[in-house]
């Protein structure tokens, strides 16, 4: 019998902002690692469902890693995934990533620039091998 | 309710990541927010209200809020409710759309052409939801019809929040969301520092502040004595 799928996968949770561009580089980034670089190993989770407490939110994050991307110093995600019970292995803020990446400088909520959507290409990229060496690692443990 | 400052609705959206409707909440509300009616909305990131402090949290009770989510879940609203406050207006897309027998929009990264009418549509259903909790009616709440307000700056509560006051009570530092305002208010109308005010001032510290019964009368004097003190600071400018 096969597991559920949410056994296998990291889990990645981006931040919700609204209000500045780097929420909307964490959720491209997000985008990019679970739907492009690794999508049989990276399962996106709204954080808005754990904010309300759903259930099955919050069993994912209490059996999966979790890996979040927070656009800004208030460091939402990283906080409700921790508050709902869950491992947090990777904390990426976007701002940290820009700090190396100055000529990335992203602009546009709505739509980001050329500029920003490169800067999340980046911290997916990042982000992906960290998601790889987990999974190899809970295969090892498993084998 | 105390006027305490010019008054703004909140936008409230889900912002759901996983959903195409997520994406058109998020969408909706930013145009509301940079384009409709810069003027007179603010948001905030539903995550603050665990992840941030009281000011934050005091979000739904400062701002008469209209939460708009993706699907029937209705975590901003939930969340709102539980966390800040109820709500003024509720919004659900996929129960707007079915209403209107629009389609179900598709692409939660790019938005196909239906979830790029979604967003209009409930861009001006959430600007005429605005102007009505504002006691705005009759202001037209098209995009295609009516100018824009001029734009401004958009209105996000991360970081600038609600005003927050630190007091000592009963030997303890408690937070006093908007007491800044409240006190503004005061001084502004003049108000000299007695036992009448002292119940007025607490009263309107209540709207935003849960004060337990039996401290009353110590909250009552603690925010007495930060009113003359801050009297005492305005007369020094």
């Amino acid at each position: 019998m096969s597991e559920p799928a949410h056994t296998h996968a990291v889990v990645v949770i981006p931040c919700s902002g609204i209000g500045k561009s780097f929420g909307t580089v964490s959720r491209e980034a997000a985008y990019q690692l679970c739907e492009n670089l690794c999508p049989d190993q990276a399962r996106l989770v709204a954080l808005s469902k754990l904010v309300l407490g759903e259930g099955e939110a919050r069993q994912a994050v209490a059996a999966n890693p979790t890996v979040t991307i927070d656009g800004c110093k208030r460091m939402c995600a990283a906080k409700v995934v921790r508050e709902s019970g869950g491992t947090v292995v990777c904390e990426r803020t976007v701002l940290e990533v820009f700090r190396r990446h100055k000529d990335l400088k992203p602009e546009g909520i709505a739509e980001l620039n050329e500029a920003g959507l490169k800067l999340a290409r980046v911290m997916a990229e990042e982000i992906a091998e960290t998601v790889m060496r987990i999974n190899a690692a809970k295969e090892g443990g498993h084998a | 309710m105390p006027d305490l400052s010019p008054r703004k609705a909140g936008i409230v959206a889900c912002s759901c990541e996983e959903l195409a409707e997520g994406t058109v909440t998020r969408l909706a509300a930013l145009k509301v927010l940079h384009a409709l009616r810069p003027q007179d909305t603010v948001t905030i990131c539903l995550p603050l209200f665990l992840a941030g402090g009281q000011g934050d949290r005091a979000f739904a009770r400062f701002h008469p809020t209209i939460t708009v989510d993706g699907c029937e879940l209705r975590c901003a609203a939930r969340a709102t409710e539980m966390h800040s406050g109820k709500p003024a207006v509720s919004l659900v897309v996929s129960e707007l759309l079915a209403a209107r027998g629009m389609d179900k929009p598709e692409g939660r990264r790019r938005l196909n052409e239906a979830g790029r009418r979604a967003v209009e549509v409930l861009a001006e259903v959430l600007a005429a939801e605005v102007d009505k909790v504002l006691g705005r009616r009759g202001r037209l709440a098209t995009t295609h019809g009516a100018e824009p307000q001029s734009r401004g700056q958009a209105a996000c509560s991360c970081g600038s929040g609600i005003p927050v006051t630190v007091l000592s009570i009963a030997g303890q530092p408690v937070e006093l969301v908007a007491l800044p305002l409240v006190l503004q208010q005061f001084r502004e109308a003049g108000r000299q520092p007695d036992e009448i005010l002292a119940r007025e001032l607490l009263d309107a510290v209540k709207v935003y502040n849960l004060i337990p019964p039996q401290l009353e009368a110590v909250y009552r004097q603690a925010i007495l004595a930060e009113y003359a003190a801050s009297l005492e600071q305005e007369a020094a400018k």
